[in-house]
């Protein structure tokens, strides 16, 4: 952590140059309507897949839409499902690995039994199976997403909750008579935060890509509304005559996960103490 | 009989492998009186005084604090002992949570017993910190700010805030410097004279036991050895155990005697 000992900056490269990418994206994904130079909907069958060019910069689709305004407006599909994702995986994975830790025994047996059962699918193929169940939506996109996620975070949460129950001020909070829930929530959650946010960093690269999968198998955004995956998998119908509709998102997709892979790997080199001097 | 405050019948803890942490221990504790348990690691002192704190189940005996069964009890008959009851933990870098000022630490009693509201309880903190000798600063500070022996004297403040009739220390002072060690120690006699407090005070330390104890009970290998007065314990020890453990203490007035040797290995 930065004290007044001055500012690390080799320390915090990592964070700061993955931040620097995430930045970008959230920047692009947030003022989408003043970043970009069209409307992602504008169709004009005259300009159809044209190379980039002074008016369009990353060139125009197979409906003479602007690339570059399409991808821009795709970072805010990506960034809502990705945020959304990681939310669920989050608070439903804190709150089952901490109970499951917690409570030990019969509890722990069967919420970490149902989390390895989750962990056996391949993620792609489980968020595919509960697209299916639940029906094609952004919103249902983010929810099969977060519920791939939960076994991860949660395992993550037991370990933590595991170490911290070692420590005498759980003891100590037990010995004054701290109720379970407080003892959970104020005792143990505070201590078990940094690796989550770690985790929830590489997560949020981890549930874009996920996002760009299922769009791009046509189970995400659906049409005419841009993501890098629906982007991808029109382009790549025109690979040979125009190259740009598929390098386009897969860079804007590469800049984003290497982001938040950079930030995640920083924010874990920052916050373990075995990597300080 | 005196006033019996604390009563361990028969009790016994089983590990796996059929190993007995401690072994049918019988004793009491009179109020007012301070005991200390003295043995080597692994003598089963702390897991008896964590049995006490209701931390770790006892395979076999009762316990009662002030004629209540503290395993028999539930609700507020345990909300109760609870607050009867309260701990000062041996190790000070670990028994504060490191993300809590050490006003929410002191809090945090209070709060769960629901005693006073916010000012009162503020003054109390107050009050309670200046007792053992710390400046009213300290409620905004961290754990990782204070030192060891500051520490320690917010653990002793955590525990008598409540004002409770019993206090249990486990080796409260093993992790402190000689000279610090001596000035917590006198804050816990201080504090307890003044409180009236009944203690179990454990050590592995014969000095520290000594300093603080009416009564002394020696402990190996889970099994009560010994338990007497300390003046008796100290210098007409009954068994060969409490001999030698006391002829182990270095003392430089007396190198020229020779050790009693134990038959079993130490």
């Amino acid at each position: 952590m930065a004290t007044a000992a001055g500012f690390d900056f080799r320390r915090w490269r990592l964070v700061l140059l993955g931040g620097l990418l995430v930045g970008i994206v959230l920047f692009a994904a947030i003022f989408a309507p003043w970043v970009a130079p069209y409307s992602p909907f504008d169709l004009d069958v005259a300009k159809m897949l044209q190379g980039p060019s002074a008016a369009h910069w990353l060139g125009t689709d197979e409906l003479g839409r602007d690339v570059l305004s399409r991808a821009i407006y795709a970072a805010r599909i990506s960034m809502q499902v990705a945020l959304l994702a990681v939310t669920v995986g989050l608070v439903g994975g804190t709150l089952i690995g901490m109970t499951a830790a917690y409570f030990g025994g019969l509890v722990e047996q069967a919420l970490m039994r149902a989390m390895d059962l989750l962990f056996s699918f391949p993620a792609i193929l489980l968020a595919v199976v509960l697209m299916a169940s639940l029906g094609t939506s952004v919103l249902n996109a983010m929810i099969a997403i977060g519920i791939v996620f939960i076994p991860g975070f949660s395992r993550l949460a037991r370990a933590s909750t595991q170490a911290v129950l070692r420590q005498q001020y759980i003891e100590a909070a037990r010995s004054i008579g701290m109720s379970d829930i407080r003892i959970i929530f104020r005792e143990i959650l505070p201590n078990i935060t940094a690796p989550l946010m770690v985790e929830a960093a590489v997560a949020f690269a981890y549930a874009v890509l996920l996002e760009s999968a299922l769009s791009f198998l046509g189970l995400g955004a659906q049409p005419p509304d841009p993501s890098w995956g629906n982007m991808l998998s029109t382009g790549r119908g025109f690979m040979a005559q125009a190259p740009w509709l598929s390098i386009v998102p897969g860079m804007a997709m590469f800049i984003c996960v290497l982001g938040f892979n950079l930030l995640g790997d920083g924010l874990r080199d920052v916050t373990d103490p075995h990597m300080r001097e | 009989m005196s006033d019996t405050v604390i009563q361990i019948a028969g009790v016994t803890k089983s590990f796996l492998r059929g190993v007995n942490a401690v072994d049918d221990v019988t004793l009491s504790v009179a109020r007012g009186e301070t005991l200390g348990i003295v043995g080597e690691s692994g003598s089963g002192k702390s897991t008896l005084l964590r049995m006490i704190l209701r931390l770790i189940r006892p395979s076999a005996g009762s316990i009662t604090l002030d004629g209540r069964d503290v395993w028999a009890a539930s609700g507020r008959d345990l909300k109760q002992a609870r607050r009867q009851m309260q701990a000062v933990f041996q190790d000070p870098a670990s028994s504060f949570n490191p993300r809590q000022s050490i006003g929410a630490i002191l809090a945090a009693p209070l709060e769960v017993h629901g005693i006073g509201d916010r000012a009162s309880r503020a003054r109390r903190i107050g009050e309670t910190l200046e007792r053992v000798g710390l400046p009213a600063t300290t409620v905004s500070r961290y754990p990782h700010q204070l030192s060891g022996g500051q520490r320690q004297r917010v653990a002793i403040a955590r525990a008598v805030i409540m004002r409770p009739a019993v206090v249990l220390a486990d080796e409260p002072t093993s992790a402190l410097d000689v000279s610090v060690q001596a000035q917590v120690l006198k804050l816990f006699r201080e504090i307890k004279d003044e409180l009236g407090l009944t203690s179990v005070f454990v050590s592995h330390n014969l000095a520290v036991i000594r300093e603080v104890s009416d009564r002394v009970a020696v402990m190996r290998h889970g099994k009560l050895i010994e338990i007497g007065t300390a003046e008796r314990v100290f210098t007409a020890p009954e068994s060969d155990y409490t001999r030698a453990l006391i002829d182990a203490v270095p003392d430089p007035f007396r190198r020229f005697r020779a050790p009693v040797e134990l038959e079993s290995g130490s």
